[in-house]
């Protein structure tokens, strides 16, 4: 009894483990159950028991209660789907004027909307598409194809590459001096030398139109739920499932609602995109201290002066940090929205990997990762560049940097026209390196694969048998092996352990709420992936961490590699793993693992880093060893942040996870790509999204909950 | 009078943008420019840039469109595409049908080319287990073709989900002790069919004819219950009274094109075209095989084919 | 005399989600533990005062006395939960937003403890920005704020941005900015107190030199009593959200009204807060006095020296030089040590 009242929490634990344990070993698996792949889905295998939900019939393997719910929630997808299909189609007729048949339509209100909106994306598209390479289309769409026909001279000649390249390094050099204008230089150049202008203009051309629309879209709502917290209540939990919603899931409603295309695309990167701005915003509007607000009133503001001339002016660093992940996610998303048709590096990527050409691919993939750690130091340096004072500067001093660009404009001009004398052959260098004319990297890729398989083949296949026949198959065993009862008692039992009655319910109902849709089997996969990519990632992360914490230079270096590799479209990180692995799940595990880590890395050393000198000081004057100092001293209070770091590294390893099904893992993710090549995979998609977005969420709330509770025991700030 | 500067600046980029929308609004559904889908192989992008050089010859104005290969008959139907012009029998067949009969489609020709689609083996196979191509031969020897994670049964590699092959349901039809890989694409196929040929290893893998394979290896596909439209509507046909799909794929498909409804009267030059034009096996093959062995990029395999082939297409753009 | 240009009549500040209907039918003192079980907390309890034209009234009281809140009641930066304030007999509370902020834009400047100047402006354009918000033109604005910046000692740090100035400078700022529309009342939030204490000082001298000059109705908040002492007209002592006493700094120390009061006033030096009136004697005899004369407004610590080298007493005089009363040296002995001995 002593012990008891002692330990309770860890008599709560036992006790829990004991009855999840005899659950699993106590209820059977059901005869005629075959491990996933014989799966419980809507499919026409009259083998199936089935029932009906408002006139639609969906069909499931009846099993004990105990060991599977049936898939009641099986209806929603389909419902879903018809319901999305009767907006767009039947809901509220509208007539229009068409100006080509010079006649009215009708066409319901929603599809008119959604057109309008597609139309204009991809006219914005467009013009600064042609802007950067060139075209008509933006001509055409201010005059006509006729008037094009008669007057062929009238098209927009695109900047040459020289141009951008001057331009970026001016900017380059006017946020944040020598170091950015060299590398950003040096990007366009590479860009431009290995062939990939056009596809990397095509992929800029798109960042361009989505991330300011994101921008205004996050301010605009970030600042409504500022001012109101009825807002704020309703656009939290919205913010939390389209943060842990896999990318994939947002593609099938998007193309079934806008069509394919870039526009379609853009649109997906801007609903990507959107959520960490609207938080960055709504965290640098709080910041503002309410002693400035008050300061502003009293100056007698009215609202509007009030937003504008002081909150946003005040809150601009983490404004402009907000920008930075807008533009982020717009290149993480590059080759995702190439999903659903928007062309660009992404494009080209997701086709040299369509035909395992390794080298073409790691070719795109080093362009979109070049440009992704450009425009995030970029944006970055502009966050934090303090304003200046020009009033005593002269015409030129101010307008130095404008003057130079204009500079460049005109030489960058000259030498195009001076390229146009000397390439006789019909390509103009100095004007833009066509695809197939510049240096191209890949024989020697292809080479460096070769020799890696060659070389490393046994070894590999051996590491990998080994992987899959003694790790993971009896993980997935195991996973699958858990009656649908025991999984709720440990995942509600846990809940209840770390967050009382409450937490046990939100859990539950996450859970509940994929048990009962038509993939739990699924789930379990993607769950044992995923639980197998943290285990990992999070002892490797732990270790380096800890390690790299110790002293300052190496914590600023750790630090420094986390950061780029943060910048890393999350797609770029399954090119080498195919190289060493080729397609394999093994390779996806080891894409999440080394992708999973880098939350888990930042955190342990940010945590460590972050315990009060002063304690170290008591420490030493205590005498500890450096061991002594980790474990007993560092650890314990930095524990609660490292175990926030394991929560990002959750959310890192299903997003990691679900990509993988590119590759050909058999899980949630799989499903949602098949919803992307269904007519009608629209609910499909967006319900499956919404599973994996809950296993993210439960985990979320548990962590986050527990490790709330411990900061406040140990008197922590929040981080 | 800095307020005025930038209250009219507000002003005037406002209404160039409430102008730009309507403009884009009133231009964005004018036809002028036709609109080729293209997919995630190479035949089909090689075809598709061929097709489009050859518009351009006939005056006509072309814009590429990446599609998935399963939706873009529904897109076709609603106008969002023109011209779709490798439509598989096996693989889209159903699509394409059920976007047909929804209206909205001409069908414009059946290819030469003849098609097939599935299980596939390379010759050396046979002599580890007689009596390929049967299928009820290819079960028997199941075990030859496991891996480590797959409990003991057959694996055969299929191609990704969102081609939409019926393997498992064949599998789980016709008894067999097989399990479906799919992997995620055309080139993890041929990957995986180049290690298990380099080391003579049995291998079952999804393919297709024509394509360049069947230059490269020698091989067969492995023969089911003949096909019969009712295999696939009808459960109680075929060997499992109670399954659907108890069959093989159509093994003379077809492989047709189709366009829009509305591409005679807005393109007649390019409708013209159309109605000439025709692709063989031979041409299929030899498409994917410039991409997909000759290393060239998509443009320049267009180029290259459209050079060797000029007495051909010079007929169609008559 | 004319009619006082702050006026409070039982204003009270509940937090809490019932606080209206709590207050409904309340007069007097409420009771703050009665509050606190519904779940309410009281910030300001009853507070009745007036202050007129010319006037400084410093609220005293340490953190959580709700001196902070009381003053933002009376700028309505929060609207108080009950009772009445009047601003030159406007009924504050029955402002319209539009005419309140008007009434900020030309009656109303406050100075606050963190200084709240705008980051991404400089020092110009900050005291500069009232006078934009209200639409004064641009070079207007400017050439006023120069003016500000040269009256508050910013001369030659016009361009410099905030965060390039040391503490001292920013509230200068601050009260530039205050002061740049020219307002009739002002109220001033703990100005100094984020300060160094020889700053602190320093900025005293330079507000009691700016307030002799510019005779403005302030309010001044403050949890540092010697401050209160030094700058006051009259001076309202708060404890947990109720004025516990209302007077002058003289009467505060000499008559502390409750035992909280007299817990500050202990450990006032009394030289420094009572006049020479407070401790003279009427005159009884006119032959036996000194030559020294002192006002009768004299701090005692100013004349403190003075007094105690003559031997006799010495007379006071008034404003008008007439003789009114005697101060004898022992007695001013008496106030300057005689007052702390328990202390000793």
């Amino acid at each position: 009894m002593e012990i008891i009242k002692k330990y309770p929490n860890s008599f709560q634990w036992l006790f829990l483990l004991i009855v999840f344990f005899g659950l699993c070993f106590g209820i059977d698996v059901p005869e005629g159950y075959k491990y996933i792949r014989s799966i419980a889905e809507y499919s026409k295998d009259p083998n199936l028991s089935s029932y009906n939900l408002f006139g639609i019939e969906v069909r499931y393997y009846a099993y004990d209660t105990l060991w599977r719910l049936p898939p009641l929630l099986g209806w929603l997808p389909i419902w879903v789907n018809d319901s999305l299909f009767f907006l767009l189609n039947d809901w509220m007729p509208i007539e229009f004027w068409n100006a080509d048949i010079k006649e009215f339509q009708t066409r319901p209100l929603i599809l008119q909307i959604t057109r309008v909106i597609s139309a204009t994306m991809l006219f914005l598209i467009e013009f600064i598409r042609e802007i950067l390479i060139g075209g008509i289309k933006t001509v055409v769409a201010f005059t006509s194809w006729d008037w094009i026909d008669a007057n062929p001279w009238a098209e927009l000649p695109g900047i040459p590459w020289t141009i951008v390249t001057a331009g970026a390094f001016i900017l380059g050099y006017k946020l944040n001096g020598k170091g950015l204008a060299i590398f950003s230089a040096i990007t366009m150049i590479y860009i431009s030398v290995f062939g990939q202008w056009k596809p990397s203009m095509e992929t800029l051309s798109f960042v361009l139109v989505a991330a300011p629309i994101s921008f205004l879209l996050g301010l605009v709502l970030g600042i409504w739920a500022y001012r109101s917290k009825r807002v704020e209540g309703a656009l939290n939990p919205i913010l939390n499932v389209m943060q842990t919603m896999p990318h994939y899931s947002y593609l099938v409603p998007i193309m079934v609602i806008f069509g394919v295309g870039d526009h379609a695309g853009a649109i997906a990167t801007i609903i990507f995109a959107t959520p960490p701005m609207v938080r960055l915003t709504l965290l640098g509007l709080r910041k503002v201290s309410p002693d400035v607000v008050h300061a502003g009133k009293m100056s007698g503001c009215n609202d509007f002066q009030l937003l504008f001339k002081v909150l946003i002016p005040t809150a601009r660093t983490d404004i402009l940090i907000g920008v930075n992940q807008v533009i982020m996610q717009c290149l993480a998303m590059a080759v995702i929205a190439s999903f659903i048709g928007a062309k660009g590096l992404g494009w080209n990527l997701l086709l040299a990997l369509n035909q395992l050409r390794i080298g073409l691919a790691l070719e795109a993939g080093i362009c979109i990762t070049l440009i992704a750690v450009l425009l995030d130091k970029m944006s970055l340096a502009w966050a934090h560049k303090q304003t200046d004072y020009f009033a005593n500067l002269s015409f030129f001093e101010r307008h130095r940097y404008g003057i130079f660009f204009v500079g460049a404009v005109v030489v960058g001009l000259i030498f195009a026209s001076v390229g146009s004398f000397y390439f006789k052959e019909g390509f103009n260098y100095l004007y833009e390196v066509p695809h197939n004319k510049g240096i191209s990297g890949e024989p020697f890729w292809n080479a460096g694969v070769d020799w890696i398989w060659d070389t490393f083949f046994q070894t590999l296949k051996i590491f990998n048998t080994w992987l899959i026949q003694d790790v993971l198959q009896p993980m997935r065993a195991a996973f699958l092996r858990m009656p649908v009862v025991a999984t709720f008692v440990l995942v509600m039992g846990t809940g209840y352990i770390v967050g009382g009655i409450r937490s046990a319910l939100v859990v539950g109902g996450f859970t509940l709420f994929i048990a009962l849709s038509p993939w739990w089997d699924r789930a379990l996969v993607t769950a044992y992936m995923a639980t197998f990519g943290v285990i990992a990632s999070g002892i490797i992360g732990i270790i380096v961490g800890s390690l790299a914490a110790q002293n300052k230079t190496s914590t600023k270096i750790v630090l420094g590699i986390c950061d780029t590799l943060q910048t890393f479209p999350s797609f770029v990180y399954l090119i080498p793993v195919m190289m060493l692995f080729g397609v394999t799940d093994t390779s996806v595990l080891i894409a999440v693992i080394v992708y999973a880590t880098i939350p888990a890395t930042r955190y342990t050393i940010e945590g460590l880093r972050s315990v009060p000198p002063a304690l170290h000081d008591a420490a030493s004057m205590s005498g500890v060893t450096p061991m002594q100092r980790l474990l007993k001293i560092q650890f314990p209070l930095a524990f609660p942040h490292i175990m926030l770091g394991i929560n990002q590294t959750v959310v890192f390893a299903l997003f990691m996870v679900i990509i993988g099904a590119f590759i050909g893992t058999e899980d949630l993710g799989q499903y949602i790509l098949k919803a992307l090549s269904d007519v009608k995979g629209g609910g499909k998609g967006l319900i499956l999204g919404l599973c994996v977005a809950f296993i993210g969420l439960a985990v979320d709330n548990l962590i986050r909950t527990w490790a709330n509770k411990r900061k406040k025991l140990l008197g922590l700030e929040d981080y | 009078m800095k307020n005025t500067i930038n209250y009219t600046a507000k002003l005037i980029s406002v209404f160039l943008l409430i102008l730009t929308i309507f403009f884009v609004e009133a231009k964005a559904d004018k036809s002028g420019v036709i609109k080729i889908a293209i997919h995630n192989w190479s035949s089909q992008l090689v075809g598709a840039t061929v097709i489009g050089e050859l518009m351009k010859k006939v005056d006509e104005k072309v814009e590429y469109v990446l599609m998935d290969s399963q939706t873009v008959y529904q897109s076709m139907a609603d106008g969002d595409i023109d011209i779709v012009h490798e439509i598989w029998e096996t693989q889209f067949g159903e699509s394409y049908n059920k976007a047909l009969s929804g209206g909205g489609i001409e069908e414009i020709l059946t290819h030469d080319a003849v098609t097939r689609m599935g299980w596939w083996y390379p010759e050396y196979v046979e002599k580890e287990c007689p009596g390929l191509p049967e299928w009820k031969a290819l079960n028997k020897c199941s075990s030859i073709f496991a891996r480590t994670d797959s409990n003991g049964k057959g694996v055969y590699i299929g191609g990704p989900v969102e081609w939409s092959q019926h393997d498992a349901e064949r599998i789980k039809a016709l008894g067999m002790n097989f399990v479906v890989k799919s992997l995620s694409s055309a080139g993890s196929i041929w990957k995986e069919l180049d290690q298990a040929v380099k080391n003579e290893k049995p291998i079952v893998v999804f393919n297709w004819s024509p394509n360049f394979i069947g230059a490269k290896y020698k091989g067969k596909f492995v023969d089911f219950p003949k096909h019969d439209p009712k295999c696939i509507s009808d459960a109680s046909w075929g060997i499992n009274p109670k399954k659907l799909y108890d069959c093989d794929n159509p093994i003379n498909g077809y492989l047709k094109l189709a366009v829009n409804d509305d591409f005679k009267k807005n393109h007649p030059k390019g409708y013209k075209l159309i109605k000439h034009m025709n692709f063989s096996n031979s041409d299929i093959d030899k498409m994917a095989n410039y991409v997909d062995t000759g290393g060239l990029a998509i443009p320049e395999a267009a180029e290259e084919w459209l050079k060797d082939h000029k007495d051909k297409w010079f007929i169609w753009i008559k | 005399m004319s009619a006082p240009v702050i006026k409070c009549e039982s204003v009270y500040k509940v937090f809490g989600i019932n606080a209206k209907k709590m207050l409904q039918g309340v007069s007097g003192n409420v009771d703050a533990k009665s509050f606190q079980d519904a779940g309410c907390i009281v910030g300001v309890n009853n507070a009745s005062f007036e202050v007129s034209k010319g006037e400084m009234l410093v609220v005293m009281g340490l953190s959580g006395s709700g001196k902070s809140t009381l003053l933002r009641c009376i700028s309505r930066l929060t609207d108080a939960t009950a009772g009445k304030i009047y601003i030159e007999g406007q009924d504050l509370l029955a402002l319209k937003n539009k005419e309140l902020i008007e009434l900020r834009r030309n009656k109303m400047g406050m100075v606050f403890q963190s200084f709240a100047l705008l980051p991404h402006k400089t020092v110009l354009e900050n005291i500069a920005f009232p006078l934009q918000i209200k639409g004064i033109k641009t070079e207007d604005s400017i050439s006023k704020a120069v003016e500000m910046a040269k009256l508050v000692g910013l001369e030659g740090r016009e361009n410099y941005f905030p965060r390039e100035l040391s503490g001292g400078q920013q509230q200068r700022v601050g009260i530039a900015r205050s002061l740049a529309v020219e307002p009739d009342i002002w109220f001033l939030d703990e100005p100094f107190s984020a300060l160094d204490p020889l700053i602190r000082k320093e900025m005293q001298d330079e507000f009691l030199r700016l307030q002799g000059a510019l005779k403005k109705t302030i309010m001044f908040v403050t949890h540092d009593f010697d401050e209160a002492l030094r700058l006051a007209d009259r001076i309202a002592i708060m404890k947990d959200g109720i004025i516990e006493q209302l007077d002058t700094p003289a009467n505060i120390v000499l008559s502390p009204a409750t035992e909280y009061v007299r817990k500050f006033t202990q450990e006032v030096p009394r030289e420094k807060v009572l006049k020479i009136e407070s401790v003279m004697d009427p005159t009884s005899d006119t032959k036996n006095l000194s030559d020294l004369k002192v006002s009768k407004d004299a701090i005692i610590e100013t004349v403190a020296e003075k007094i105690l080298g003559q031997e006799k007493p010495v007379s006071v005089v008034d404003s008008n030089n007439k003789v009114v009363g005697i101060v004898k040296p022992s007695k001013v002995i008496h106030t300057v040590f005689g007052g702390r001995k328990e202390n000793l």
